[in-house]
């Protein structure tokens, strides 16, 4: 392989920090701490098919299906939920949803 | 004889039993002749007991406390000693409740009085027949938390509460020593049995003799209100009269010197210990004479002198005289009893007034009471020929025979002591029984004596013909053979041969003492010097008189050393260690720690941007830390 595999975990890295920091910065939008989540994955998903091509085995790769099956499930069901709860509350501000908290 | 000694201790128990269980149901008349029947049915058993006795006697009821070698059981002893104070307890005992029934008419607690009454006579009569010395130690007890209950009787008033409770407490610290003794009893003779400890006095060494001779005496001082536990006798006046009768005369105070006589074969052993008594008694007798000089309230001169005349017999215990003792004793509890019951009658005649100088006249409304009242102040002063001039001079005459130069400074401090006796004595009289009536006080425009019931004048004048005649019980040598010495002989081996003059000259002095008492009494408070020292009266007291008023200020100084220090400390323990340090440290760490809860509690919010944050910076630190760790 030509990219060294401490390239791809740079990367894998920086992905994760970005992916983390739209989740903490961006707290207007639901959707957007969706798609944050979404990047912090594929970073994760970065770094497993990164190991398995330099290890030259195939566990990381399979991880990183799993990884695709679940993260289209979850989308799915989490974007349902923000039209749901946009429809209840008029909003999709993250801070606005706490009503689970301790009393 | 087995029955006859149950039936002396049950009846008095069960009595007091019924009326705790029943007193409230049953008729009111009923609870008074079941009271009275009680003591009489005891006083006719203990006459019994005496009928068929020839010897002593141990009988065991039954066991009570055993734990490997200790054993105290429910054991009884009769003996000379033991029959004559059971007879003497029950007989006044039973004249103070008939006095009773007409004392308390009227007072709608006459069940609980009755109840403590029989359970006091109860308490005593089994510390004196008690065989070891933990049955007596539950007599002892039980004595002492009936006078408590008794003075505080009316416990509305916080003053009568007060006074059962300085009683109670300032007792204690002699019961200390008792149950100290006990303990040390059981360690050096393994045993507890009283008549099996006389026998081993001997096998032990003299020190411990010595030692446990002082804690006796230790608790015969809280007991019998000797120097210087005597400051509660005189606030126990608080109690109602017959309840003072009955701890005056038979009950409470006699059993301290009961203790030390029924100790003396082994304490006794001791010279140490019988000076220490000696002592104790000696000064105890004049402390109490003094203060009755001054007293204006007819109780307290009255509880003055029993402390003074208790300290006779502690004298006479201290002197080896054991039958002199028994013998004063006895007549003590006759004459004293005539004296409280007395009392009683002048106060409820005169609506409650106790204050000697504002009575007068008397002896002609009260005739009965004057001429019984008479009976018992001439056996307290002395005079001759009453029983109280044998039963004192009995214990003088062994004073001195003791000789030598502490026993002969007694002699002299008791004989002065009986100067002081016969002149409180007959101050008491002329002012309550002389002049001409009493003078009108501000508070009650009718002064006129209230008519006294029946009940409780009669039972006045048999124990004054027993405190005149007392003195045929014991009569010297040379009129022939005194009945309780005979009777008492195997207890004693002192006040023996005392040579025929010296006895009658010893009889002499203290004759001409007592009718110089009655002298000076007369020269002071007699006829028209009545008058006067009324004017007198009523200026406060200054000097000397205010000292001897305030019972040499012993209180003053008790409340000094012990009491003032005692509620400072409580007050620091209180104030400053309990509420300031240990509740301020807990309150403080409580609240840090509410804080410190409500703090991470509002971290807790429900902001899920707060939550991605924290588990953010918290996978940052793990992280961090294992970089750290690896590099």
């Amino acid at each position: 392989m030509i990219v060294p595999l401490t390239h791809v975990l740079l990367l894998a890295a920086v992905l994760f920090c970005l992916g983390l920091g739209c989740v903490l910065a961006w707290r207007t939008n639901v959707i957007m701490l969706l798609i944050g989540i979404e990047i912090m994955l594929n970073a994760a998903m970065l770094a497993f098919v990164g190991g398995s091509c330099h290890w030259g085995r195939a566990d990381g790769q399979v991880f990183a299906l799993l990884i695709i099956a679940m993260t289209s499930a979850e989308v799915s069901l989490a974007l349902a939920m923000v039209v749901y709860l946009h429809r209840r509350r008029k909003t999709v501000n993250v801070d606005d949803f706490h009503q689970l908290r301790e009393p | 004889m087995k029955l006859a000694l149950e039936l002396i201790l049950l009846l008095p128990l069960l009595a007091s039993l019924c009326h705790a269980l029943l007193g409230r149901v049953l008729p009111r008349r009923l609870v008074e002749t079941l009271a009275c029947g009680a003591i009489w049915g005891s006083f006719v058993a203990t006459l019994a007991a005496a009928a068929i006795y020839n010897g002593p006697v141990t009988i065991e009821l039954g066991s009570w406390l055993t734990a490997f070698t200790f054993t105290a059981p429910l054991t009884l002893y009769l003996d000379p000693l033991s029959l004559s104070l059971c007879l003497m307890i029950t007989l006044v005992c039973g004249l103070i409740h008939l006095y009773a029934v007409g004392y308390m008419q009227g007072d709608p607690g006459y069940c609980r009085f009755f109840m403590l009454l029989n359970l006091f006579v109860g308490a005593m009569l089994l510390l004196v027949l008690a065989e070891n010395l933990v049955l007596l130690y539950l007599g002892w007890e039980g004595v002492g938390f009936c006078s408590y209950a008794l003075i505080g009787f009316w416990y509305q008033k916080p003053e009568n509460a007060t006074a059962g409770r300085k009683a109670f407490i300032v007792t204690r610290i002699g019961d200390v020593g008792l149950a100290l003794a006990i303990v040390l009893c059981f360690q050096y003779f393994d045993t507890v049995s009283i008549t099996r400890i006389n026998q081993m006095g001997s096998a032990v060494p003299l020190g411990l003799i010595t030692g446990l001779g002082l804690l006796m005496l230790l608790a015969a001082m809280g007991k019998s209100a000797q120097v210087p536990l005597m400051v509660w006798l005189p606030d126990a006046m608080a109690g109602p009269t017959p309840v003072s009768a009955q701890i005056h005369a038979a009950t409470m105070v006699t059993a301290g010197v009961y203790l030390l006589m029924r100790l003396f074969p082994l304490i006794g052993l001791s010279a140490m210990v019988t000076a220490a008594i000696a002592v104790t008694g000696g000064l105890t007798a004049l402390y109490g004479a003094t203060c009755a000089l001054v007293q204006r309230d007819i109780k307290r001169i009255l509880a003055y002198s029993t402390i003074s005349q208790i300290g006779y017999m502690m004298l006479g215990v201290g002197a080896g005289a054991l039958t002199a003792s028994t013998f004063h004793l006895i007549e003590h509890a006759f004459f004293k009893a005539l004296l409280f019951l007395g009392a009683g009658c002048v106060i409820t005649a005169l609506h409650h007034e106790q204050d000697v100088f504002r009575m007068g006249g008397l002896r002609r409304t009260l005739p009965t009471t004057f001429y019984c009242f008479l009976a018992g102040a001439v056996c307290l002063a002395g005079l001759p020929l009453t029983g109280g001039f044998f039963s004192k001079d009995s214990i003088l005459a062994a004073v001195w025979q003791q000789g030598g130069t502490l026993y002969g400074g007694l002699y002299a401090l008791a004989l002065f002591t009986a100067l002081l006796t016969a002149l409180y004595t007959f101050r008491m009289v002329f002012l309550v029984f002389g002049g001409n009536s009493a003078l009108p006080g501000p508070g009650s425009p009718d002064r006129s004596p209230s008519p006294l019931p029946p009940v409780m004048q009669w039972p006045l004048v048999p124990l004054a013909l027993l405190g005149l005649g007392g003195g045929l019980l014991n009569l010297p040598a040379y009129l022939g053979q005194g009945l309780l010495t005979q009777f008492l002989a195997p207890l004693d081996d002192g006040g023996h041969g005392i040579a025929l003059a010296t006895e009658l000259g010893l009889q002499g002095v203290a004759a001409v003492v007592a009718l110089l008492g009655l002298a000076l009494a007369w020269s002071r408070y007699g006829a028209a010097r009545r008058g006067q020292r009324l004017i007198e009266a009523g200026q406060p007291a200054t000097g000397l008189t205010a000292f001897l008023l305030a019972g040499w200020q012993v209180d003053g100084l008790y409340r000094l050393l012990v009491v003032r220090p005692y509620v400072w400390l409580a007050g620091l323990l209180w104030q400053q260690v309990d509420e300031g340090l240990i509740d301020d440290t807990l309150d403080r760490v409580a609240l840090l720690l509410g804080r410190c809860g409500r703090g991470l509690g509002s971290w807790s919010c429900g902001r899920v941007s707060v939550y991605l944050l924290s588990l953010g910076s918290g996978a940052a630190l793990c992280i961090g830390w294992f970089a750290w760790v690896a590099l």
